[in-house]
């Protein structure tokens, strides 16, 4: 039995120790606040627009990664077991997200549980598969394509989930909610008016993406998007493709290539030197790029990017 | 002079009265074409009336819409998804080949090998906890449980415990499925001391993340696990029924954003007989550092040292081998994200082993490693290794190992 004393005596020195002594910085727990964590930073910056000063939000998936492929770390487990909130993409596009809430150990945060809003619900899908899928078709995703974020109009939606989810497990601070909710909407609505007209002159123009995680933009915009860069969803470029690609862009006259800031821009700047095109940055994630900061100036950027380029 | 008046007025009223004559017939075909023009409309408009009836009806057959319209897809609300209720299923595929020089005809040596194929399956059992399952099959009509366990999440003080047959928590590498480690093989500390493939083993164990006012993360974990190793583990005796109790502390710290720092310690009490004294005590320390480049780059630097005291009797000890004493065994990888499909890495191993042969020459295995690894996708990557030993014996051992990991259906990975 010593040895077991020992095992336990070290164990508990060493915990001390760790936790005591490697520490240097003090974390400060935010009081009397709803704690939140979002999937993905536009989730977050919605939530704060909503919440405001009742909130405190955190984020998994920094913006400047492809938010498919990110490794949650152990403090994102460590957010989740003290959050009464979490905020997910639902459908299939995070792969991590449940392994992540089951690391947590939080039933009432899982996927259709009290405590977790579904970003997608009341979203009109697009994308959806109408044929028994396969991976010979690539990374594709079951319930349809979950890049709805890029459509302002969805935002409504999702303002709409998190202030029903906010009003249920806050009550008291519903009206508070509802009118920074209303307030958001209102402003949304201002700023779609003002991104249909400066992009008016793209729409039934037609673009090239590198994945495709365009589709809700160009929906907003009346834009077409057929061909990706991508020959499916997450196979990368082969020659052939872009010998395919070049012929396409030249015979239907396309201006702009877009793509995120995270994707390997070799492909897309091989095809611009053949065919002149010109590689557009559409941010994915609020913040991927500096100014891109809350939702407003994440479209703001979006849409200039775009109309500049089909001008 | 009056003559000459009428005549002139009769040729102007013939004149005017033709070209009115022409006007009207012009108007006459304009209005015959806006006629049908107005009776086209007419029909279409009749055409999508009806049609907005119909959609009209469908509406009003429906249940009040909400101000967030209800999702199309996946299925109505009150459909029933088919497999709705089925568990995710996943099949990984590890097909290998190994080329050495040694004549004995080992596993997978000089050809193409299925080195298993894994089943996995798991599902939510009820809204408290989920069951996860791997069974896997070999080339030799081997069927192995590897994992079969309850995770029960949310007990009290926020634990997570799991029962069943499981991959212990000591370390880093001996948690990890094998087509999610670095390498073709496990470093040789974990072969020599738990198993070929490492361990799976019968048991429970509890987590749960330390809530400190602190920046750093702290998760421990204990649990008992029946006695024994993995395949061609030598740490422990082989009696099942004496129970080895176990303990992994990790610590975690955000360096920055794109830098981490884990440190952690696992500590396993073993029997190596059936007797009730625990003869073997495993000490480990890992530590892991990651930096990220960019989304598609990342260097990791990982390391375990494993220390192994045996106090065991002369009892049955035939001469040949002495497994008393103290022994210790480490290795260090280094692994290089190029891109997303390329990555590279070096490994080295160091290892004494319990079971070598009082006259073998040297007293610990050296192992140098180096490999290349290409994602074709997200579910299919091939890699190639080259492996240095040098044997205990005295012997050299080189190996090039080829390696294709493919997965189909769902398969998700725990988080370490």
């Amino acid at each position: 039995m010593s040895r077991i004393k020992y095992f336990l005596v070290s164990s508990i020195i060493a915990m001390v120790f760790f936790c005591g002594v490697l520490n240097l910085t003090p974390c400060y727990a935010a009081e009397n606040k709803l704690k939140v964590v979002a999937t993905q930073t536009m989730f977050a910056e919605i939530v704060k627009e909503i919440g405001k000063d009742k909130v405190d939000v955190k984020y998994v998936a920094p913006p400047k990664f492809n938010v498919h492929f990110i490794q949650p770390k152990p403090t994102d487990v460590r957010n989740i077991t003290k959050a009464d909130l979490y905020v997910d993409a639902g459908l299939d596009l995070e792969a991590w997200s449940d392994s992540l809430l089951e690391a947590a150990g939080r039933p009432e945060l899982f996927r259709g549980r009290e405590r977790n809003v579904d970003m997608s619900k009341g979203i009109r899908l697009l994308d959806v598969p109408d044929h028994q899928l396969s991976r010979a078709e690539g990374d594709i995703h079951l319930f349809g394509n979950p890049h709805y974020n890029l459509n302002p109009e969805n935002s409504k939606n999702m303002a709409e989930n998190v202030l029903a989810k906010l009003k249920s497990i806050d009550p008291a601070n519903a009206a508070y909610y509802e009118t920074n909710e209303k307030t958001f909407i209102s402003r949304l609505d201002e700023k779609i008016a003002e991104w249909k007209t400066i992009c008016a002159q793209c729409r039934g123009q037609e673009i090239l993406s590198y994945h495709k995680d365009i589709a809700y933009f160009a929906d907003f915009l009346g834009l077409k998007a057929e061909q990706y860069i991508e020959p499916k969803p997450g196979i990368p470029p082969t020659p052939k493709h872009l010998e395919f690609l070049e012929e396409y862009v030249k015979t239907n006259h396309i201006k702009a290539i877009v793509m995120p800031t995270y994707y390997p821009k070799d492909a897309a700047e091989k095809l611009v030197q053949r065919v002149g095109a010109k590689v557009v940055t559409i941010c994915q994630n609020v913040g991927e790029i500096t100014g891109t900061e809350d939702i407003f100036s994440f479209f703001d950027y979006n849409f200039k990017q775009i109309s500049e380029a089909l001008k | 002079m009056r003559i000459l008046f009428v005549i002139v007025l009769f040729i102007s009223c013939f004149i005017a009265n033709t070209a009115f004559a022409d006007d009207v017939s012009e108007l006459k075909e304009q209005i015959k074409t806006l006629t049908n023009a107005v009776k086209e409309l007419k029909d279409t408009v009749e055409v999508q009336q009806k049609e907005i009836n119909s959609l009209k009806e469908t509406q009003n057959a429906k249940p009040p819409v909400s101000v967030v319209q209800p999702a199309a897809q996946p299925a109505a609300a009150n459909t029933i998804l088919p497999g709705k209720f089925t568990p995710e299923i996943g099949a990984v595929a590890d097909i290998a080949t190994r080329f050495e020089k040694s004549k004995f005809d080992t596993e997978n040596a000089n050809r193409v090998q299925v080195r298993e194929l894994e089943l996995v399956l798991g599902s939510n059992v009820d809204p408290y906890s989920r069951l996860d399952a791997t069974v896997a099959f070999t080339e030799e009509s081997k069927v192995d449980l590897e994992e079969a366990y309850l995770t029960r999440f949310g007990l009290p003080f926020d634990i997570t415990a799991r029962i069943g047959r499981f991959k212990p928590k000591i370390g880093k590498m001996l948690p990890v499925h094998r087509d999610s480690i670095d390498t073709v093989d496990e470093p040789l500390v974990i072969q020599h001391y738990f198993g070929e493939e490492g361990m799976n083993k019968s048991g429970v164990d509890f987590t749960k993340i330390i809530d400190l006012p602190l920046p750093s993360v702290h998760q421990v974990t204990f649990g008992v696990i029946e006695g024994g190793n993995g395949e061609g583990g030598t740490a422990f005796g082989s009696a099942v029924r004496r129970p080895t109790p176990y303990g992994h502390l990790k610590n975690y710290w955000d360096i920055t954003d794109v830098t981490n720092f884990e440190l952690g310690i696992s500590d396993a009490l073993g029997s190596n007989d059936k007797d009730k004294s625990f003869e073997s005590n495993v000490l480990g320390l890992d530590a892991t550092l990651r930096h990220t480049l960019n989304p598609n780059q990342e260097v990791k630097l990982q390391g375990e040292t494993y220390y192994l005291h045996r106090k065991e009797s002369l009892d049955g000890l035939d001469g040949t081998t002495d497994p008393r004493g103290n022994f210790w065994g480490s290795y260090g990888l280094l692994d290089f994200r190029l891109s997303s499909l390329w990555g590279t890495g070096f490994r080295f191993d160091y290892v004494e082993p319990v079971d070598r042969l009082l006259s073998d020459p040297n007293k610990a295995e050296i192992g140098y490693s180096e490999y290349l690894t290409f994602y074709q996708s997200e579910f299919a990557r091939w890699r190639i290794q080259y492996s240095h030993i040098d044997r205990t014996t005295g012997e050299n051992d080189n190996r090039v190992f080829l390696q294709g990991t493919f997965a189909i259906g769902e398969h998700k990975h725990k988080l370490q």
